[in-house]
């Protein structure tokens, strides 16, 4: 082939890709766009993000649950197919036609179609200078561009909790320990802040100590969660917010964090009723292990009773009798493997009867991902620090999840930030 | 073997006679042991606890009830039963240990304390109980009572023994003088531990690492320079360390020569120049120690002195090798095969052409091919196309493929340029030079002129470093083309050469001229390098705006994901690269 053969070829290419098949079709406004959510698409979790957003524009989408890995419709305006432009989300323009033909294999298949209507007002519990990087949820709503307020003790204790829908809490310790690394980290700087930190807002609440001002805290969100909010919750946030509920009256907490040693009968004395999730858990009496209960499936700072990772399984709900769990559990993958945390998941003998498993490791003792109801609000535990840092350690590099645009484990995260947002329908289950 | 271990293995689980039996109960010891094997461990430790009320001294069942408490994290509560078997008969060394372990798990130090002095009692010249207690203290992250246990071996013992448990202990402590003390302690009765040492102390925090080199260095002692020199290797300074070893040589005797391996082996994990002139520096200091070996060591470091840039250094080794009547035939090729690649990367090329006319025929085919491409790229580098067009004539090998298209490529022939670095293909020579290959490739496809010798050499100029100037004639050049025909491609390089060069305004000038010529590709590549000039510079709206626009018009774009990430990163929802 001569050179100016292979040039003009050449150029072909270019213009191939500048203009692909479609492409100037895809200009006219089709009537929806379809954002699949199963292998085509090219960013999952930012396709939350665009669906967020619209629902802040125009109120209006749908959830196709179980189609196409869980797909979402949207209407086929200008400026939704431009977020998805700039996003990178995949989105693929579909007339009435074909909506009527997904409809009808929705309507004979395990599948639902879910309006989804107000975006939820997000809060994010953590301290004012908390790391951007140390939270899975901060992470990934940012990531896929969902607004967020962050909010800490103050706002909970002085009830601006109740202006948000939905709540989110990481890897906070509600005993007010410190998540027990006082012992072992002492000297190091961020602890000595931290302490500082949580000191002077217990001062400032008018509380004798942290872990009473983590207690009022706790029981704030409680009152949040029983006035019909959103509660989701990761890694040790989980099952420390349970036993400072629980422990009403019981000091649960070690000498160096109130002044006196925790109460040596402070298992037999836990009032479990007042809990979200656990009942009768064995509390660790040991201050220097960072372990607060034998509610955690795996330990993963006991060296004698640390349980290796495996991989959990999401549950198949039926999404026309149990759209709440189906929701939760939309994803394009059903296996994913598990990651630690200072709690990394839940020990099925300590879940209060009625809890929903909507993850586990078949034929491990233990659930990852649960979920309940508490008055007229509903709750969401999901064991682990990062699903994308299965041994994250304190002062590991940040995730970038640029590089996991289709994380499985960040998926169910977002799934529950779109959760609230579902149209209510009076369940059959 | 293993059938033997089946063998018996049977013969534990069915003893004699057993067929005869009807399903005999198994013995309270061994159903324990089935339920600890189960993970059964709160019913393992009730028939543990049934077997110590019939024998209260039964060690076994002791040690059972220990291994099923401790899971369960329970081990505190069998103070009881120890208790009972202290009634029983005279205490063994193992039934101390276990009752120091159980002591410190239910947080009695004083009860730990008082059994390890009638330990002691029964063992007086045992540095075991003290072990025992302290690494029982450690378990429950209780370094004072850890202390106290080993201060009390040291006592009753003599100075230097528990030297290992306290240098352990002081490490973590961040304790670095006395750290370093007990580590020599340690090293002087066992050298083993000098691994351990150099593991604990290769720990300490940036901050505790001068205290622990100035306490090493305070020791003088062999074994202290040995630590001293890997520990700064491993530091991040290996040239340090091995002059260390090299200052120290005096002091370590001779225990140089493994002191040196030592070094070498620490350094050999490493990359980039400053291992690399460690990693000569230790072969040469070890072919002056071992003259049996010292020409294929000078060889070695020679080579590694030219990896590393230092030229001098590998004429100089190369030099020594040349003096010395015991280099074998192969070895005097291979120095001079050496000395050859020096003269190149010194710009001697005269002198390397000569020596490379010498040496050429007793050289095997695969080196003679290597040293004939360098030599190309050295003739290359000095500007002299001719002579590099001399030495590859004759070349037919793809890896001269591709340097006979460079040489083509700086003459400005770019016809026959194209053709050859096409037939050189994706894959010949260095991942670098594949990749170089590829773009002159995708800006030669673009260029309707089979001839642009003004192109030839500015691109030459890229390739011997003058970026300033050859941003500046690239940019000259593509000025003259036609912008579809390779004039923004031209533009869209010379960019790219100054904002290496630093020269972000000439660059950002350049970017934004690409970027209105509209020339689709070179428009949105101009467009995403304009952007992370912007960012650079804290003008992260401006970026922003521009990549959301590239992003919209051409969407398919093969820069759209570096485009998002560059966003991404600009609006602080993924953290900075």
């Amino acid at each position: 082939m001569k050179r100016r053969t292979f040039v003009e070829v050449g150029a072909g290419s270019v213009a191939a890709v500048l203009w692909p098949r479609g492409g100037m079709a895809a200009r006219r406004a089709a009537d929806y766009l379809l954002v699949p959510m199963d292998e085509a698409q090219a960013d999952h979790l930012k396709a939350y993000g665009l669906t967020y957003r619209l629902l802040n524009r125009t109120g209006k989408a749908e959830w196709f649950l179980n189609y196409r890995g869980g797909s979402f419709l949207l209407p086929g305006d200008g400026a939704t197919a431009r977020d998805a432009a700039l996003s990178g989300v995949t989105v693929e323009p579909v007339d009435e036609s074909a909506v009527f033909q997904i409809r009808a294999e929705i309507k004979e298949s395990n599948m639902d179609a879910v309006p989804l209507e107000k975006p939820p007002k997000v809060a994010v519990y953590a301290p004012p200078n908390a790391a951007p990087w140390d939270d899975a949820v901060t992470m990934v709503l940012q990531y896929a561009g969902i607004e967020f307020d962050k909010i800490w003790d103050e706002e909970v204790v002085s009830g601006k909790l109740k202006t948000y829908d939905w709540l989110h809490l990481h890897h906070e310790d509600f005993t007010g320990q410190y998540s027990k690394f006082f012992l072992n980290y002492n000297g190091a700087p961020w602890l000595q802040e931290m302490v500082d930190r949580n000191e002077r807002m217990a001062r400032k609440l008018g509380f004798r100590d942290v872990p009473a001002n983590k207690r009022a805290v706790a029981y704030g969100i409680f009152q949040f969660v029983d006035n019909g909010g959103f509660l989701f919750a990761m890694c040790t946030a989980t099952e420390t917010l349970d036993l400072a509920l629980a422990s009403d009256g019981v000091d649960i907490a070690a000498s160096f964090a109130d002044g006196t040693p925790m109460d040596g009968n402070a298992s037999a004395k836990m009032n479990w009723d007042r809990a979200l999730a656990f009942q009768g858990a064995r509390l660790e009496q040991s201050p220097s292990l960072a372990l607060f209960s034998d509610i955690d499936g795996h330990q993963v700072n006991s060296p004698d009773r640390r349980q290796p990772l495996g991989t959990f399984t999401l549950f198949n709900f039926s999404a026309k009798i149990d759209p709440v769990p189906a929701m939760l559990v939309q994803n394009h993958r059903q296996v994913i493997p598990d990651f630690y945390g200072l709690t990394t998941s839940f020990m099925k003998n300590r879940l209060k009867p009625g809890i929903t498993v909507l993850a586990d490791e078949p034929g491990a003792p233990w659930a990852k991902y649960i979920r309940g109801d508490r008055g007229k609000g509903t709750w969401c535990f999901f064991g682990g620090h990062d699903p994308e840092d299965a041994q994250h350690q304190i002062g590991d590099a940040p995730t970038d999840l640029s590089l996991h645009p289709h994380s499985p484990g960040y998926r169910l995260i977002l799934n529950n930030v779109l959760f609230p947002a579902a149209k209510k329908k009076e369940l059959k289950t | 073997m293993r059938a033997l271990l089946a063998a018996v293995a049977l013969a534990v689980l069915v003893p004699a006679g057993s067929a005869a039996q009807a399903n005999p109960a198994p013995d309270p010891a061994t159903r324990a042991f089935d339920l600890e094997r189960r993970g059964q461990y709160a019913a393992a430790a009730e028939v543990y606890r049934g077997i110590l009320t019939a024998r209260p001294g039964d060690l076994g069942a002791l040690l059972g009830l220990e291994r099923s408490l401790a899971p369960q994290n329970k081990l505190g509560d069998m103070q009881a039963e120890l208790r009972r078997a202290l009634t029983v008969g005279q205490p063994s060394a193992a039934f101390y240990g276990l009752a120091v372990r159980v002591a410190v798990a239910a947080g009695v130090a004083d009860t730990a304390r008082s059994l390890v002095l009638r330990w002691i009692a029964l063992e007086p010249k045992s540095e075991a109980p003290y072990q025992e207690w302290g690494a029982a203290a450690l378990g429950v992250r209780d370094r004072a009572q850890a202390k106290a246990a080993y201060q009390l071996g040291r006592q009753r013992l003599g100075d230097s023994v528990l030297a290992g448990e306290l240098a352990q202990l002081a490490t973590i402590e961040g304790d670095y003088e006395a750290a370093v003390r007990e580590w020599l302690a340690a090293i002087a009765r066992t050298p083993g531990y000098r691994s351990a040492a150099v593991s604990m102390l290769g720990q300490a925090p940036v901050t505790g690492r001068p205290a622990v080199l100035r306490h090493l260095e305070a020791a003088r002692s062999a074994a202290a320079e040995r630590v001293a020199a890997t520990l700064t290797i491993r530091w991040g300074d290996p040239v340090g360390g091995l002059r260390r070893l090299e200052r120290a040589a005096p002091v370590i005797g001779d225990g140089m020569v493994e002191a040196l391996q030592d070094g070498l082996d620490e350094v050999r994990g490493g990359s980039g120049r400053e291992a690399g002139m460690a990693r000569a520096i230790g072969l040469e200091l070890l072919g002056a120690r071992i003259p049996a070996q010292s020409t294929r060591y000078w060889l070695e470091s020679a080579q590694a002195y030219a990896d590393a840039g230092d030229q001098g250094s590998a004429r100089r080794m190369l030099g020594k090798l040349a003096a010395d009547p015991k280099a074998s035939p192969t070895m005097a090729a291979s120095a001079t095969s050496t000395l050859v690649s020096v003269l190149i990367a010194e710009g001697k090329m005269d002198e390397a052409a000569k020596q490379f006319a010498q040496l050429k025929g007793v050289l095997a085919e695969e080196e003679r091919e290597g040293l004939l491409i360098r030599l190309a790229e050295g003739w290359v580098r000095a500007g002299k196309l001719d002579r590099a067009d001399q030495v590859m004539a004759k070349d037919s090998t793809v890896d001269g493929l591709a340097v006979r298209g460079r040489i083509r490529l700086y003459l400005g022939d770019l016809g026959e340029a194209s053709t050859l670095l096409r037939a050189a293909g994706p894959f010949a020579g260095a991942r670098d030079a594949s990749v170089s290959r590829t773009t002159a490739l995708a800006l030669l496809q673009v260029i309707d002129e089979d001839s642009l010798p003004p192109l030839g050499s500015a691109l030459l100029k890229l390739e011997r470093h003058d970026s300033v100037t050859a941003g500046q004639d690239l940019a000259r050049v593509g000025a003259t083309l036609p912008p579809d025909r390779g004039g923004a491609e031209v533009l869209l390089l010379a960019g790219r050469v100054q904002a290496g060069a630093g020269n972000r305004s000439e660059a950002e000038r350049l970017f934004r001229l690409v970027s209105d010529l509209k020339v689709p590709a070179s428009a949105a590549q101009a467009t995403v390098e304009l952007a992370r000039i912007l960012v650079a510079t804290e003008r992260k709206p401006q970026a922003i705006e521009m990549l959301e626009q590239l992003l919209v018009s051409y969407p398919m774009s093969a820069v759209a994901p570096q485009a998002r990430r560059i966003i991404d990163q600009a609006k602080g929802a993924i953290p900075p690269s």
